[in-house]
């Protein structure tokens, strides 16, 4: 029984993604939403407004500065946790 | 604990190496691939270097549990300072630090800090992480 149950809610899970799929726009193609105006913009304007020759660095901690702020306090809590759960 | 003498002294040339390379990558993220995280991943690795060939004491003696956490407190303290100030500044129109030569390491403005002090959270989590779980008591 457990057996069963198992496959059929894998082959729904996985019908479930693989419509989700096959609904993204087609590789490659002029129109699709991935080609906007946005990675223009930071291309061209990232070093000038930054002054960081590193586009990565200049998007990560200029623009997206608070998203790098919580990945530092992810890491910050995960240490936290671990020494009082291993009392170190 | 005794280890090979051949691995303490190549240990001895590789540690200050990796430590060498782990701060120019910290330094020179604004201006080549690389950055707080990969910087910091590489300072902590010698850290981790260390520990295995010398074992723990030097490095706690070196390196203690207190040191490494103010490090990292301090550190995001400084962030969210620093940070902080720079959402707050357009709005309240507070002066800009100057973003100095393309190209040049003290350029960039709050980025080079920031990188600094991402590293520094990210070497100390990683040895942290590291000399806990080594133990088999886990």
């Amino acid at each position: 029984m457990r057996k069963i149950s198992a496959s059929l809610i894998t082959i729904i899970l996985i019908s479930i993604l693989l419509i989700g799929v096959s609904d993204l726009p087609e590789f490659g193609k002029e129109n699709n939403p991935s080609n906007n105006i946005l990675s223009k913009t930071y291309i061209e304007n990232t070093s000038k407004e930054t002054g960081a020759a590193n586009i990565v660095t200049g998007i990560i901690l200029d623009y997206r500065a608070l998203d790098t702020l919580m990945e530092a306090t992810v890491l910050f809590s995960g240490v936290t946790v671990i020494i009082l759960l291993f009392k170190v | 604990m005794n280890k090979d003498i051949i691995l303490k002294e190549v240990g001895k040339i590789i540690i200050p190496l990796v430590q060498l390379f782990g701060i120019y990558v910290i330094i020179n993220g604004h201006l080549s691939p690389g950055g707080g995280f990969s910087g910091g991943t590489v300072l902590g690795t010698s850290l981790i270097i260390m520990h295995l060939i010398y074992g723990e004491d030097l490095v706690r003696s070196i390196y203690s549990r207190k040191k490494l956490l103010v490090g990292i407190s301090s550190s995001l303290i400084f962030y969210t300072i620093i940070k902080g100030y720079s959402f707050l500044s357009y709005e309240l129109e507070l002066p800009h630090p100057p973003l100095g030569n393309f190209g040049s390491i003290l350029s960039a403005g709050f980025i080079l800090p920031l990188n600094i002090a991402v590293g520094i959270v990210v070497a100390c989590v990683f040895y942290i992480i590291f000399s806990i779980f080594i133990k088999d008591e886990v």
